[in-house]
């Protein structure tokens, strides 16, 4: 029983941060129809200003900068770079994206230097949580990281929020007539530019969020944004593009998988891959894809 | 100026064939070396052979690490159980990285543009980490596969310094003038037919999936020929050959040179390793952040690559001069 439960919590922390880094990657695709190789150094970018700023004024502080910061600069991105790219190929966009996130963790390279930055967590993150004081069913001592609980929560709560937003509000509705037919909706005298702008802001805010959060718990080191971009990609492309619930599923899915192989090393490494062909083969448009889109 | 471009154009394959085999005496004028050479030659070819694929059908693979990295550790394997002979080595890595992609390419080009580059990334990660760990006993793990004071010999000649040059330079023109070949037949002209229309070469009855899988297939072995001839050059297998950055360096050389234009990605290899080698001295840590900000303008401004710039800068030249005349 607690072998159990505590497989399917590292799972779940494990596929809290895919499911982060996803949801931008495929929050973009699904609306501006931009396959963004960048994205991985848009949450690497995260994670630094994350050590920066909660080095020099506390995490509390960087909290609040940090996204606000990583909306900024989405919006530069978008408006200076991506949006000359929304009528070139997708091969051209992944060229120009790939570029962007070398130069990324070039300047991050730079200026920190190639070796893992610490990244101090905040004292009320620090030290463990005793789940058997909480959880009566659970035998014995059973602790965990209290860190990597807060990213469960902050992660699905994430996910919620997103889900609220294009659900629930105006500009969800708008955002989401966009996805569908874009050109429509202009003729509709709907600014949809401005909207696919704060869109592709949103996109790097959530990757704020992931390098807040999933910054301590991996490496901060200029190798970072691909490392966990290429994972991230499979869990888009598993669970179908441009899918937010597929996206959940698929990132659920693997850090399962990761978390339940843990003990073959030499199956963990290549499982989630593995587990990609054989989704992809059966179900070609992932798991949620929707027909007709990007085929 | 018009001269030197008409001999360019009536005689592509003996101009290269000049170019690259008197290398050795030029080449150090502007600071290049030896090996240099050598390793230019072998990028080349890889980079040549992506072109079929990204340049012809505009497939853009993230993961022809595989081949490359797949065939040198074959090649390393071979010499280190089998001999030191290349021929039978360099055959055994060439067929491994033809079955690899037989196998790849058959799962990955069902898929339209965007799932091809991520699953052929995923295939490649999937490959490198098994590399890593799972087959670490047969690869050497995360040290490579050294193969301690071995020199790989044909038919008894050592191959390195100029021999290896020469061979590998030998290599590359005929592999230029095959891929020259291919650009010329019906089956390149379908291959880039697919790059500027694949539904409407659909409709025609051509079974395009057999198509795409042949480039693929032949990128693939121009591949597996440049990653058995690295691990001849340099008796050692990196980890890193298999690794995404190996196709991310080939993605980027095949770019900045110009794709689809067979010379541009061997311009492109040949520009990308100077850079790396010779004008990294000047400019220090930050090559590779200067490389990607030339990449980028590439892409933004000059998506034909340097070979686009050339013809721009010649129909300048030309068209200046007319003027003068007409004054």
């Amino acid at each position: 029983m607690n072998y159990l439960f505590l497989q399917v919590l590292t799972g779940l922390q494990i596929s809290a941060l895919y499911m982060l880094i996803a949801l931008g990657l495929t929050l973009v695709f699904g609306t501006l129809g931009v396959v963004n190789f960048a994205h991985g150094a848009l949450f690497m970018l995260g994670a630094y200003f994350a050590v920066v700023i909660s080095d020099a004024f506390g995490f509390s502080v960087a909290l609040i900068a940090v996204p606000i910061m990583l909306f900024i600069v989405g919006i530069i991105l978008e408006r200076g770079l991506i949006r000359f790219f929304y009528e070139r190929s997708h091969t051209d966009q992944i060229l120009v994206t790939f570029g962007l996130a070398i130069v990324i963790g070039e300047v991050l390279k730079t200026i920190y230097g190639a070796n893992n930055l610490p990244f101090a967590k905040p004292s009320w993150g620090s030290g463990i949580v005793k789940l058997h004081e909480y959880l009566p069913f659970l035998e014995g001592f059973v602790a965990y990281p209290k860190w990597r609980l807060i990213l469960v929560v902050v992660s699905f709560s994430t996910v919620a929020a997103l889900f609220l937003l294009l659900q629930f509000t105006r500009f969800g509705l708008i955002v989401r007539a966009g996805m569908r037919d874009s050109q429509m909706l202009a003729f509709l005298g709907v600014n949809i530019t401005r909207r696919f702008t704060i869109v592709f802001g949103i996109g790097a805010v959530i990757a704020a969020i992931a390098g807040l959060f999933g910054g301590p718990i991996t490496q901060v080191e200029p190798e970072l944004g691909m490392k966990l971009l290429i994972p991230s990609f499979l869990v888009v492309v598993v669970g179908g593009m441009g899918s937010l619930p597929g996206a959940v599923l698929a990132s659920l899915l693997f850090g399962m998988a990761l978390s339940f192989t843990a003990k073959y090393a030499e199956i963990q490494q290549i499982i989630i891959y593995l587990l990609a062909v054989i989704i992809l083969l059966v179900r070609p448009r992932g798991l949620m894809g929707k027909k007709g889109l990007m085929e | 100026m018009e001269y030197v471009v008409s001999i360019l154009k009536k005689f592509p394959l003996t101009v290269f064939a000049l170019v690259v085999l008197t290398m050795p005496f030029w080449f150090p004028w502007i600071g290049g070396y030896g090996g240099l050479a050598t390793k230019i030659m072998i990028w080349a070819l890889f980079a040549l052979g992506f072109d079929i694929l990204l340049g012809f059908t505009g497939y853009l693979s993230f993961g022809h690490a595989i081949f490359f990295g797949v065939s040198a550790y074959a090649t390393g394997l071979m010499f280190k159980h089998f001999s030191d002979e290349i021929i039978p080595a360099m055959i055994v890595a060439v067929i491994v990285g033809t079955l690899a992609s037989v196998i790849i390419g058959y799962l990955t080009l069902k898929k339209s543009g965007i799932y091809f580059s991520i699953l052929t990334l995923a295939f490649g990660e999937m490959l490198h980490s098994s590399a890593l760990s799972t087959f670490g006993s047969f690869t050497g793990g995360e040290n490579g596969l050294t193969l301690p004071d071995m020199i790989p010999s044909m038919l008894g000649i050592e191959m390195r310094g100029e021999v290896m040059f020469y061979m590998t330079a030998a290599v590359l023109i005929l592999g230029y003038y095959i891929a020259r070949r291919i650009s010329a037949s019906p089956f390149g002209l379908i291959l880039k037919a697919i790059k500027s229309n694949q539904e409407r070469l659909e409709y025609t009855g051509i079974d395009v999936q057999k198509y795409k899988l042949g480039a693929f297939v032949i990128s693939a072995i121009y591949a597996s020929v440049a990653g058995s001839l690295m691990v001849v050059y340099e008796p050692y297998v990196g980890t890193e050959y298999l690794r995404w950055s190996t196709s991310g360096n080939l993605v980027l050389m095949s770019v900045m040179g110009g794709m689809g234009t067979l010379i541009g990605p061997i311009i492109g290899a040949a520009f990308m390793l100077y850079f790396e080698n010779v004008l990294s001295v000047p400019l220090g840590e930050e090559w590779l952040l200067v490389l990607g900000l030339i990449f980028m303008a590439i892409v933004i401004f000059l998506p034909g690559g340097f070979t686009d710039g050339f013809k721009l800068i010649y129909k300048k030249l030309i068209g200046k001069k007319s003027d003068g005349e007409e004054n």
